[in-house]
């Protein structure tokens, strides 16, 4: 066991498509949720209890085992004010930590230029997936977008290796030389070696990582497994984010939609933290789970559409498991045009994370001070 | 570095295309510059890839639901064009008027809008600022549809002054309030159900129903209002009529022309010819065409100082590449995945991130970005079956000594018929080097995916994974 | 041509549009719908193409008239058994067979669909190429009264006629305008007495031939005239030898003669289905503002083509890419675009 103080990561996921709320942590002892839901609603012998009040979707098993086990932490009621039902914009949101204008900086992309401000480690930040997330996103911070880490990085179509490795050394020599007075050739020089230099280390990630966990084969499960590698790799990786969807969107179809979408989840997350435990690093990693916003009340017949208040996960070694938040009322008094009326602003959760896990300041990152949930022990 | 035609022209259809392959430089050449110059700025049959084909097998491009078919069907018309100075042109267009997908869920509307980029993109500055004020894409955008005589929402009337014509310091506050009055009962057809739907992001009962123009005038201030100290009972082209006549209109009009067909930075030179587009704005009407005949007949946009002077956009590495190497002249399946690149570069079509726009320039390039357009262009170009590639070997053969090239050769050649693109000392001294490992190459009967052609396809792989190729 | 305005022989009253979108594999609605068909017991068989983000989606719906959804099937997208990647066109052969085409996988797909009983996957024949019985592009698909299986070859510019089993018989046709000859092909129909009617879609005309493929006639010529058509996509013929025409690029349906003298012409007059009526009463919001808007608006100049007006105007038919009849008279309009059918009775 190594006596470096290893530094905390947050690992995040991001349910695409607006995850169905009370479907997931369902108030099977309300009446109401039954009447307004004659088509979509879990029974109540098939939920799994949690508290007497609510239970979990039956595909959560895992998760379960994991709350009883105090490292799940539920936040309920999740939202901003004025919500919006579209979901590019709400995304960006959540994404920006700007409910009242757009904007263009991601609250992960400062905390990593905070995290990293000499930008002396461009693997500080990695995104499982292809495209960067806007919540990633910040002039000058360095991010690597992952499509496939086993062959991540310059020419992955060049399946000769020797060629490859010529191939590569030549873009070495090329974008290592002098520039002359031209910064932009230049700046595009030193981005060119960053990006060399990033693909090298994280390409060794997956030599380096050995453990008795199986991965299911579905895609999120493979870029959790990803996550994992990247982590144990001790490669400076303090923040690490993926998604799963955008089959959320159950507009139609939903039960089955959503179920499968949350076996895939909680096989994922339970691999991952096996794999944590097995590592040892089962207190040096959180995971943070959110959706753009949750789902009506009211079912469509088939499915839901789009609603506003949601729920949050944050689960991890080093979480105080439990209920945050309140769960809404379904009474037609409290609702939002129909919605669950959300009770937390998301930017509480993003203080705590950033204050309490990353040590960073909040304020300047969420743009505001927010009050925050005692979600991390010590 | 000498200068010398072909440069000239290969810069030129950087700039007002997406590059040329060596047989378009060459039908251009004939042409001369100047007759290459206006046939450019006076776009005709575009020939491009037809509806019917696209919309048969590209369900989703039929009806544009959603954005990546969106974004893949004006990729497409980009790719397959005759006439890229209108895609350019829809393209500066679309990056200065930023109206994006995300707010509108309405990728048919949009779309529409950059159809009207072109039809109009190159006439009056005047005529395009109504038709814009008249877009329902842009309506929704900017909330104008929310802007009602008797509670006046100023979102479009601001950001078409700041924005989209003087820019800040130009006019008051109170101007932005007048200006907004005067674009009251702007709306577009059956606005509160179209807004809603766009707002819930509706796609229900049966898909997506697109937009159009409607004008309130019950809904309209009909009231009289001073205007950049003018007084009248303005509509909204009263305004725009005002707002065209001032300089600071021509120079931000001058200024974002230069720097998307000119140079990212502007120098004492480049404020120079800035003042010369100014001149012939005024001069020719608001023309747009006139200004960019100005701008690329000038010893400027000629020069050294001009060429490889700006970084080329996501769009320009993705379709430059895809038209040097021929492909995807045809409905493709998966073609999602190519317009989705320009999106992993940072640039998504009919998505820029807010009404600014994206920002140019140097800030394309990040570590991630750099991966993606190093890896794309460098697949795309090294594919010996492409058959834009097919035809350099076929130039190279040619071009050789008997049908075998030196390294130095195969280096030059490939530099020549990929631009031709300038490199300096030390770029072209490592891509010599890498073609000297295996010798001379000789092309001679070379047959499809052998070893001879593989290692064309293997240098033109390295050139356009070069700096200066992410130049235009 | 006729110049006489002759009365139409036939009249069709709408009836009703069943439908609504739904990206999703399971539950009701339909995702860019490219072809039914009608079977004996009044299951309607709906196929999905879906568009490419939810390919997972592709599928056959099934319904009925009463607007029941009775289930789906097919596993999405893929080249394996019960997968497809651009689906095309069905046919219904005796003996409860479905009949699948698919353009990409260049391959035709069996189904049991027997009445009382769970739909079953049969095999799938096809081999991608230009030789005798070899398909490249298969589209449209049609069976005759002895079970003959005819497919539009259409990157071939050919129709093929084969067994129920895939075994190659016969094909005839070539590149190009004439007599016999195809652009790009995409629908099929039998009529009863065994002629084989072609969508002839770039060629903008329907074509008739004999059962062994002797060119009988050509109908239509392009434009948007009364008889003509713009890419004609779809093909059907009635018990009386009525011709229906799906005229995709028209964004309408065309009845003619069996001498191919125009009967009439349909634009679409869809009207809310109670899946959509469901969707609409749990979203009321909505509903208030659907119910005070005009639904068939004027539009701009520079939108006045039949494709951008059908784009704004909901109830007009977009993207009519299939017309197919059942044995009761009625005509079924697939629209892909609205992810619907549009159902009409002929009097």
């Amino acid at each position: 066991m190594t006596t470096t103080k290893r530094e905390k990561s947050l690992i995040v996921i991001q349910l695409t498509g607006g995850n169905d709320y009370l479907n997931t942590v369902v108030p099977y002892e309300e009446g109401k949720y039954y009447d307004s839901r004659p088509a979509i609603n879990i029974p109540q012998d098939k939920v799994i209890p949690v508290d007497g009040r609510y239970g979990f979707n039956p595909s959560m098993g895992p998760i379960k085992a994991l709350w009883d086990e105090g490292k799940v932490a539920v936040i309920n009621g999740i939202g901003y004010e004025n919500p919006n039902r579209s979901h590019f914009r709400s995304m960006d949101i959540w994404h920006t930590a700007e409910p009242d204008a757009i904007g263009k900086e991601g609250w992960l992309g400062r905390a990593i230029r905070d995290l990293d401000p000499q930008s002396e480690n461009v693997l500080t930040g990695i995104n499982f997936g292809r495209g960067l997330p806007r919540a990633l996103a910040c002039p000058g911070v360095s991010v690597a977008s992952v499509g496939d880490l086993d062959t991540y990085g310059l020419f992955p179509d060049v399946q000769d290796e020797e060629l490859r490795r010529f191939t590569l050394e030549a873009f070495s020599r090329m974008y290592g030389g002098a520039a002359g007075r031209d910064p932009v050739m230049e700046f595009l020089g030193q981005t060119g070696q960053d990006a060399l230099q990033g693909a090298d280390i994280l390409r060794t990630a997956p030599a380096m990582y050995s453990s008795t966990v199986e991965y299911a084969p579905d895609a999120l499960s493979q870029n959790i497994k990803s996550i994992s590698q990247v982590f144990h790799a001790g490669l400076g990786a303090r923040v690490l984010y993926t998604q799963h969807g955008p089959q959320f969107d159950t507009h139609s179809g939903q039960l089955a939609t959503h179920a499968k979408l949350w076996g895939e989840l909680s096989g994922a997350v339970s691999c991952l933290m096996d794999d944590l435990k097995e590592h040892g690093t089962e207190d040096d990693a959180s995971i943070l789970v959110f959706s753009e916003f949750g789902r009506r009340i009211q079912d469509n017949g088939s499915g839901s559409d789009h609603g506003s208040a949601g729920v949050a996960f944050m689960i991890g070694g080093a979480v105080n498991g439990g209920m945050y938040g309140e769960y809404p009322s379904l009474a037609e008094a409290e609702q939002v045009e129909g919605d669950l009326r959300s009770n937390n602003d998301f930017r509480s959760v993003y203080t705590g994370i950033l204050e309490d896990w990353l040590e960073l300041d909040a304020v300047p990152i969420v743009n505001g001070q927010f009050e925050k949930f005692d979600i991390f022990t010590s | 570095m000498i200068s010398n035609d072909t440069d000239l022209m290969a810069h030129l259809l950087r700039r007002a295309g997406f590059g040329a392959n060596r047989n378009e430089l060459e039908e251009y050449l004939a042409m001369g510059y100047d007759g290459a110059v206006e046939t450019l700025l006076n776009p005709s049959d575009p020939r491009n890839m037809p509806d019917d084909l696209i919309r048969r097998y590209h369900v989703d491009q039929s009806e544009l639901r959603d954005l990546p078919g969106s974004a893949a069907y004006w990729m497409y018309r980009m790719i397959s064009t005759a006439c890229p100075m209108e895609e350019k042109t829809a393209l500066f267009w679309h990056g200065l008027f930023a109206t994006g997908y995300a707010k509108l869920n309405q990728a048919r509307s949009l779309l529409n809008q950059v159809e009207m980029f072109r039809r109009s993109g190159l006439g009056s500055f005047e005529d395009l600022l109504v038709e814009l004020s008249k877009d329902p894409a842009m309506i929704v955008w900017l909330d104008n549809n929310e802007n009602h005589g008797s509670a006046i929402n100023e979102n479009y009337g601001r950001e078409l002054l700041e924005l989209f014509s003087m820019g800040i310091g130009n006019y008051t506050e109170d101007d932005i309030k007048e200006c907004a009055r005067a674009f009251t009962g702007w709306t577009l057809g059956n606005a509160e159900y179209m807004a809603i739907r766009a707002a819930k992001d509706s796609i229900w009962p049966y898909g997506r129903i697109a937009w159009h123009f409607d004008y309130r005038d019950e809904d309209h201030d009909d009231g009289e209002k001073t205007f950049l100290g003018e007084t009248g009972r303005f509509n909204g082209e009263d305004i725009i009529a005002i707002i065209v006549k001032q300089e600071a209109t021509a120079r931000f009009v001058a200024s974002r022309l230069f720097q998307f067909f000119a140079a990212d930075e502007i120098t004492e030179a480049g404020e120079k010819i800035i003042e010369e587009m100014m001149a012939t704005y005024f001069s020719s009407g608001y023309q747009i065409r006139d200004m960019l005949r100005t701008l690329f007949h000038s010893e400027y946009f000629q020069s050294e100082e001009a060429r490889f002077a700006r970084v080329k956009s996501p769009v320009e590495m993705v379709v430059g590449a895809v038209r040097m190497a021929g492909n995807y002249q045809n409905p493709y399946l998966g073609i999602e995945g190519v317009s989705n690149t320009m999106f992993y570069m940072g640039q998504g079509l009919l998505r820029p991130p807010t009404v600014e726009g994206w920002h140019e320039g140097a800030e394309w390039i990040d570590s991630g970005a750099l991966v993606e357009r190093v890896n794309f262009v460098a697949k795309e170009l090294s594919d010996v079956s492409s058959p834009g590639v097919r035809s350099i070997i076929d130039r190279l053969e040619a071009g050789g000594d008997q049908g075998v090239l030196q390294p130095s050769d195969l280096a030059d050649g490939c530099l020549d018929l990929l631009g031709p693109i300038q490199v300096s000392d030390e770029t072209r001294s490592v891509l010599v080097e890498y073609a000297s490992r295996l010798g001379d190459l000789d092309l001679n009967g070379h047959q499809p995916g052998d070893q001879a052609e593989q290692r064309v396809g293997a240098m033109l792989r390295l050139v356009a994974a070069t700096r200066e190729y992410q130049l235009a | 041509m006729s110049t006489q305005t002759k009365s139409p022989e036939i009249v069709l009253d709408y009836v009703k549009t069943v439908g609504i979108v739904n990206n999703g594999y399971n539950g009701r609605g339909f995702a860019n719908p490219y072809d039914i068909v009608v079977g004996g017991d009044g299951r309607i068989f709906v196929l999905n193409r879906c568009d490419p983000l939810r390919a997972a989606a592709i599928r056959i719906g099934i319904c009925n008239l009463d607007e029941e959804y009775l289930g789906e099937f097919g596993r999405g997208s893929g080249t394996g058994d019960e997968q497809f990647v651009w689906p095309v066109a069905m046919a219904l052969g005796s003996q409860n067979r479905l009949y699948i085409t698919d353009e990409h996988s260049h391959r035709v797909t069996l189904y049991d669909i027997p009445s009382n009983a769970p739909v079953k996957y049969l095999t799938h024949w096809g081999k991608h190429g230009a030789g005798d019985g070899e398909l490249n592009g298969p589209a449209g698909i049609a069976i005759d009264s002895s079970d003959n299986v005819f497919v539009v070859d259409q990157h071939n510019s050919r129709v093929q006629k084969f067994t129920s089993e895939g075994e190659f018989i016969a094909n005839w046709g070539s590149s190009g305008s004439g007599e016999g000859q195809f652009n790009l092909p995409w629908g099929a129909a039998v009529d009863d007495d065994d002629n084989i009617y072609v969508a002839d879609w770039r060629n903008d005309r329907i074509q008739k031939f004999t059962n062994d493929g002797e060119f009988l006639a050509a109908f239509g010529s392009p434009g948007d005239g009364e008889g003509q058509f713009h890419r004609p996509t779809s093909v059907a013929v009635d018990a009386e030898g009525f011709i229906y025409v799906a005229d995709w690029g028209n964004e309408r349906v065309q009845v003619l003669g069996a001498d191919g003298s125009f009967q009439l012409l349909l634009k679409g007059e869809a009207t809310v289905s109670k899946w959509g009526e469901e969707y609409l009463a749990s979203n009321p919001e909505e509903k208030a503002q659907r119910d005070v808007s005009n639904l068939i608006p004027e539009l701009p100049a520079h939108l006045n083509t039949p494709y951008h007006i059908s784009s704004q105007t909901e109830p007009y038919f977009w993207g009519p890419v299939s017309v197919s009849l059942d044995h009761d008279g009625r005509l079924y309009v697939t629209e892909t675009n609205r992810h619907r059918f549009q159902v009409y009775q002929k009097r």
